[in-house]
């Protein structure tokens, strides 16, 4: 057998054995038997000095393709072998991603959270200050400078908790009105959000503890023009669409004139349904222009300033915004209901 | 208050609007309608009465007519006849104080028939909600009803002598009045006597022993003007509030008294055939200066309304009102207010601005943006980390929840020693919910015995105000609750209190309250200050599981926030770290064995970390830490490195530390 026919043997079986092979280790093996450096291909070459010249360059040049090849096809085998490998490892790794991810899932704010805070942003962004007041007040901050002297009234509207100390728990927002003329004088438009309460029995429409958001802006010549434009701007925020308001006569000692203020039933538009007692609007919230004597009790000069003022029931804009029917709920500290926010 | 549709078709000529389309033109202009529903061949118009609280002459079907004209600009019809009452008053009315009774005016009948009313009164009373009695108490009611003058009358034979006295009650006195009810008097009470005594709580309710009854022939007509808030108090004190109280407590017009006496007379001719009259008025009452005029000028009227209105358009609104007007300047009006306003309704000329806006109605104002400059607000930084508190606990897994300002004694008296640190309510709804909580624990508390009946576990946190007598204290208080372990919990709220204010520490304390568990509470502290409590409630509060609770002093949180971060370079040469354990007993801190490792650190100290520990025989720990040191200017030498771990062993050892090498 010629050196030649002892090296194409050698090749094809080589050849044949890399087909076979199916781990790395025998490929390893495969390759130190063939290529190795007391490997078949180098115990053809120490043969060499036995070829005449012209006969070695051939077999030289054979051998090296020979091994050229084998080394190329060994790697292919290697690189096939190695991702097949690590194709299997990535198999086995296989994980069900729709298991529950662990850990802590969010908790969730209280429904008048959320109406406050984006209330807080609108108004912010149109350049209101929010403002704080005490829960306890004083009768002169919830009424008298509020124009609601001893024996008005309108202190029957307003049920109150007294305090053994002659303070109350305040039945409305609107005190903060003169804390903030007080604090800052004019000009000035704030608004203050915060738990009032008034001594009524509870039931499903009513609480003796809820929110409310007062508002109030004080500036040269303000005018009911001006309250118009802001209550529309605002409602139009608040319920993302366009309303349509309206001003009646509504009494409130704080402002003169007062209004109650309308807005067109957003359930059948304007017509007249069960949500709006087929009268095609609804009731949202007192205004009016701040009554003089109330810029007098704050340190303003009503014949310089003028202001307007309103009073929204955050309460109430939650159960609107979310379709809330019983209003004990928000107090109820049920994590079944508070979760759903 | 009922206001029948046809009485006042009676008082507007030519009322031609039908009943709905006039409620909804009363609440537009006037005082919000509640609706209309018929009765009979009649409809009613309900008016709310919150908002009738400033219209004294809304308490009548008169004053509402006078709107009703003004707004359809029809004319208004009178009921009233001018009557003369001549001759010499058979009765005298001595009148204690002008200041609780301006007026106290009175007739004084003979031939009476006491008889039901004709079909037509009585029915105009059931249709605006009033109970027909007799003729004569009929007329003094249909009169309240139109006029809003309320009257009484007497059996004139059941008054000793002929003097009407209007004086404060005596202590001790008591009536027995017209609804059969007996009530103690007191000298808050004006009443109306005679001298043997009180014949009617003043403004409110007349004497049974003077009723009108069926024999009763001569009878005394009283129709007079209280103080409001006379009656007001009266009437609250006594629990006892009529149809009478309700008008006089919105300051009604003095004027007014005569109207009534000169309408009832013509009725009673009416309804009492034969009836006369004996002698004259008797009238009573101090000055009633007319009301000084409102100047309004009409540019500020245009400024307040925001819309221009021509002069005489001002001026025929007010006219139709019954408001006097006279131009004292180039478009300055001086404007006069009706006796019927002035009580307390009218007096400055923003109540004016009232007037013209309803009339010309406030759907004619367009919408205008004000022209001021742009300011930046003052800012709420309370409010703002009140609100990244609330946005971190919600992240962390925890539901906001809101609870009632107000604790039961027995409830106060589970988390406070001293129940005279709580404020009291005096009229407190349910007697028992009377305190003012002084924290938030006690709704916290019961929100984790509510809930444990529906969750096996859950997190909930409060944001709000502990209202203590010398002021109100933001606090942050959450809970966390497992129906089986609860030790992570207290590690989970630890965790998020760092979250809340970084550097924050905890501190077991010995003393603990008698709602936490004994082993599972802790100051938690910030350097020094203590910015609250971190403990597990004790079993007996919570028997179905384990709750963790983390109460902060947000007031005090936010004053320790870090200020704004400033930049440190980064490190430019390594750092080297070796690890250190010591042995220490059951119950040894910590914390406190890191702080006694730290001063012996030395100033290359870069971090220390605790690791873990591990549990040897007797109870012993081992606690590992990890120490990282380094320096600014250069790499540390193993030699140096080597050093300070020495010292810090060194150290350790003499302070009677045992360390595992």
């Amino acid at each position: 057998m010629s050196l030649e026919q002892v090296i194409s043997e050698l090749h094809s079986a080589s050849l044949a054995a890399l087909e076979q092979a199916t781990t790395l280790d025998a490929l390893e093996a495969i390759r130190v038997e063939a290529l190795g450096r007391k490997g078949k291909l180098a115990e053809v070459s120490r043969t060499f000095g036995k070829l005449a010249p012209e006969e070695r360059a051939t077999v030289g040049k054979l051998l090296n393709s020979v091994k050229q090849d084998l080394e190329t096809r060994l790697e292919e085998r290697q690189n096939a072998l190695a991702s097949s490998a690590r194709d299997a490892r990535l198999e086995s790794e296989w994980i069900d991603l729709t298991a529950p991810a662990p850990g802590v899932r969010p908790g969730s704010l209280h429904p008048i959270t959320h109406v406050q805070r984006e209330l807080e942003e609108l108004f912010v962004s149109l350049g209101f200050a929010i403002m704080d007041g005490p829960e306890v007040e004083t009768e002169y901050y919830n009424f008298d400078a509020l124009n609601i002297p001893a024996d008005h009234p309108a202190r029957d509207a307003q049920d109150t908790f007294w305090l053994k100390d002659g303070r109350l728990l305040r039945t409305h927002t609107s005190p903060v009105q003169l804390r903030a003329l007080e604090k800052f004088g004019p000009p000035l438009k704030m608004i203050a959000p915060g738990r009032v309460f008034r001594n009524e029995e509870v039931d499903a429409s009513h609480e003796h503890t809820f929110y409310q958001l007062e508002g109030m802006m004080v500036d040269r010549d303000v005018s009911v023009a001006h309250l118009l434009y802001f209550m529309k701007t605002l409602l139009s925020a608040i319920f993302h669409r366009d309303v349509t308001v309206r001003l009646r006569p509504g009494f409130f000692p704080f402002v003169e004139p007062g209004f109650e203020l309308d807005i067109q039933c957003l359930i059948c538009g304007g017509k007249g349904c069960p949500v709006c007692k087929h009268s095609g609007w609804v009731e949202l919230l007192p205004c009016g222009l701040v009554n003089p004597a109330v810029l007098r009790y704050g340190g303003v000069d009503p014949e310089q300033w003028s202001g307007f003022a309103f009073g929204l029931g955050l309460t109430r804009l939650a159960m609107m915004r979310y379709g809330i029917d019983d209003i004990r709920l928000f107090a109820g500290g049920d994590l079944r209901f508070l979760r759903q926010f | 208050m009922k206001f029948s549709y046809n009485w006042l078709r009676d008082l507007v000529d030519q009322l031609d609007a039908p009943p709905h389309e006039l409620s909804q033109l009363i609440t537009i202009k006037t005082a919000e309608s509640e609706g209309v529903e018929s009765h009979g061949n009649d409809y009613v118009i309900e008016i709310d009465n919150k908002s009738l609280t400033h219209r004294p002459d809304l308490w009548g079907h008169y004053g509402m007519a006078r709107e009703v004209a003004a707004i359809l600009g029809r004319k208004l019809v009178d009921p009233v006849k001018p009557a003369e009452f001549l001759g010499s008053a058979p009765v005298r009315v001595s009148i204690e104080d002008h200041a609780l009774c301006p007026r106290y005016s009175a007739l004084v009948f003979e031939n009476v028939t006491v008889k039901p009313s004709p079909e037509w009164l009585q029915q105009r009373l059931e249709t605006v909600g009033l109970n027909p009695i007799n003729n004569i108490v009929d007329v003094t009611n249909y009169v309240l009803a139109e006029i809003a003058q309320p009257m009484h009358a007497f059996d004139a034979a059941k008054l000793q002598g002929d003097e009407i006295f209007v004086r404060s009650a005596r202590t001790g006195e008591t009536i027995k009045a017209l609804n059969e009810e007996s009530y103690a008097l007191d000298p808050s009470n004006l009443v109306i006597a005679d001298p043997s005594g009180p014949v009617a709580i003043a403004g409110i309710i007349g004497g049974a022993d003077s009723a009108i009854s069926e024999s009763t022939t001569r009878i005394v007509l009283e129709s007079a003007n209280f103080n409001a808030s006379s009656v007001r108090k009266t009437s609250a004190k006594l629990k006892l509030r009529t149809d009478a109280s309700m008008r006089f407590e919105k300051a009604q017009d003095p004027v007014n008294t005569i109207r009534g006496l000169a309408r009832a007379f013509a009725l009673l001719q009416e309804v009492s055939l034969g009836i006369r009259l004996v002698g004259g008025l008797a009238d009573n009452y101090r000055p009633m200066p007319a009301a000084a005029p409102v100047v309004l000028p009409l540019d500020w009227l245009d400024r307040k309304l925001g819309r221009a209105i021509p002069g005489d358009q001002v001026r025929r609104i007010l006219e139709s009102l019954e408001f006097g007007v006279e131009e004292i300047a180039p478009r300055v009006f001086s404007v006069f207010v009706p006796s019927w306003r002035a009580t307390k309704d009218v007096s400055i000329k923003d109540d004016l601005v009232e007037e013209v806006g309803r009339m010309i109605g406030y759907d004619s104002i367009p919408p205008v943006a004000p022209l001021t400059p742009a300011r930046v607000p003052p800012a709420s930084p309370e409010r703002e980390f009140h609100h990244r508190v609330r946005q971190m606990a919600a992240a962390q897994g925890f539901t906001e929840v809101h609870n009632y300002s107000f604790v039961s004694e027995e409830t106060a008296r589970l988390f406070s020693a001293d129940l005279s640190a709580h404020l009291a309510v005096s009229n407190p709804i349910v007697a028992d919910q009377n305190l003012l909580r002084t924290s938030l624990l006690p709704g916290i508390w019961k929100n984790i015995n509510d809930n444990a009946r529906h969750f096996d576990q859950f997190r909930l946190f409060e944001i709000g105000r502990a209202i203590h007598p010398d002021g109100e204290v933001p606090r942050f208080t959450a809970a966390l609750y497992s129906k089986e372990d609860g030790s992570s919990s207290l590690f989970e709220l630890e965790r998020l209190a760092e979250c809340l204010l970084p550097g924050i520490s905890v501190r077991p304390v010995d003393l603990t309250q008698s709602y936490e568990h004994p082993r599972r509470a802790a100051d938690v502290l910030h350097g020094e200050t203590r910015v609250g409590r971190l403990f597990e409630f004790h079993p007996r509060m919570v028997e179905s599981g384990r709750a963790a609770v983390l109460d902060l002093d947000l007031a005090c949180l936010m004053q320790l926030q870090p200020e704004a971060a400033r930049y440190q370079p980064l490190r430019r040469f390594p750092e080297s770290a070796f690890d250190l354990s010591v042995v220490v007993g059951p119950r040894v801190l910590i914390a406190d064995v890191q702080a006694a490792i730290e001063p012996l650190a030395g100033d290359t100290l870069l971090s220390i970390v605790f690791l873990r520990e591990f549990a040897l025989a007797d109870g012993a720990r081992s606690l590992s830490y990890r120490l990282t040191v380094g320096a600014g200017d250069r790499t540390l030498s193993a030699e140096e490195v080597g050093a300070v771990r020495s010292r810090i062993i060194e150290g350790m050892r003499s302070e009677g530390y045992e360390l595992r090498l």
